[in-house]
């Protein structure tokens, strides 16, 4: 299975692509301790799961006026203050959704046949993902535009055969 | 020469990225046209046929390997050309679509340079 610090900097980079080619926000390591739930106030969580050779979870945290500020970004406008909490909650699924893509097109050379699901989105206060026993975790801590924290964790176990 | 375009995702946000994305690719279109899934873009197709529609592949109801099977059967948009729009990467997959009836493949993250590249072609 994939070394926790592979996976890590896989999904670092899968962010990376993802913030660079399409949201057009930077996009840093913080490089903090690992968090255990999502940014004080208003937040969402986007998560999306993956079955095949390694199953488990992807989730992206972060507050809801980043989330605003990525879905404005997205679709062009100035600002995502007018967005709904549903526009913005699609484009934080869209967010996980691409981001696993190309985690998955990553590590395609050593799991294959990962079947990724539709992607889901939580928002309320205090929100962390709950994946069950056995899995590794891989957690990414990252600072957007210097503002705003967005985690990302990989919750992920070898299938059994 | 006018053409029509059709979006296909289950995300509308995810529509409107595409449109703006098409948008700043340079090509123009006089008619678009949204639909949430495979089912629903097919209605449409039969009410009013487009040139190009851009897919996605994982939606519910119908998904987008499901929708480009049956578009290909409907005599309306036999000459629709179909562009794969996704996360998904794997040649297998993409195989599969272009001999299933896909005129191409998009791979999501975008950008406006990409689908200039692959609509181009079926502008004239």
């Amino acid at each position: 299975m994939l070394e926790q610090m592979t996976m890590e900097q896989t999904i670092l980079d899968a962010a990376r692509e993802v913030f660079e080619t399409m949201i057009f926000m930077d996009i840093e390591s913080a490089g903090s301790e690992p968090q255990e739930t999502s940014p004080e106030g208003a937040a969402l969580m986007g998560s999306i799961t993956f079955r095949g050779g390694l199953e488990g979870c992807l989730t992206i945290c972060l507050s809801e006026a980043c989330a605003r500020s990525i879905a404005a970004n997205m679709l062009g406008m100035d600002s995502g203050d007018q967005l709904s909490l549903s526009e913005v909650g699609d484009a934080v699924g869209e967010v996980a959704n691409m981001t696993m893509g190309s985690i998955k097109h990553r590590i395609q050379n050593t799991y294959n046949d990962l079947q990724v699901s539709i992607p889901t989105v939580v928002s309320g206060r205090q929100l962390f993902p709950m994946p069950g026993e056995d899995f590794t975790r891989g957690q990414v801590c990252t600072t957007l535009d210097e503002i705003f924290p967005v985690t990302f964790s990989m919750y992920y176990k070898q299938a059994q055969s | 020469m006018s053409k029509s375009l059709m979006i296909v995702d289950d995300s509308a946000t995810m529509r409107k990225i595409i449109m703006k994305t098409v948008r700043m690719s340079g090509l123009e279109f006089d008619r678009t046209e949204e639909a949430g899934n495979g089912a629903e873009a097919l209605e449409k197709l039969k009410s009013a046929a487009v040139d190009i529609v851009l897919c996605d592949i994982n939606m519910p109801e119908m998904n987008g390997v499901e929708f480009v099977k049956q578009a290909r059967q409907m005599d309306c948009s036999k000459n629709t050309k179909i562009i794969m729009v996704s996360t998904e990467s794997g040649q297998d997959l993409i195989d599969n679509l272009i001999s299933s009836g896909a005129n191409g493949y998009i791979t999501k993250p975008f950008t406006p340079e990409r689908f200039q590249e692959k609509l181009t072609p079926f502008m004239n």
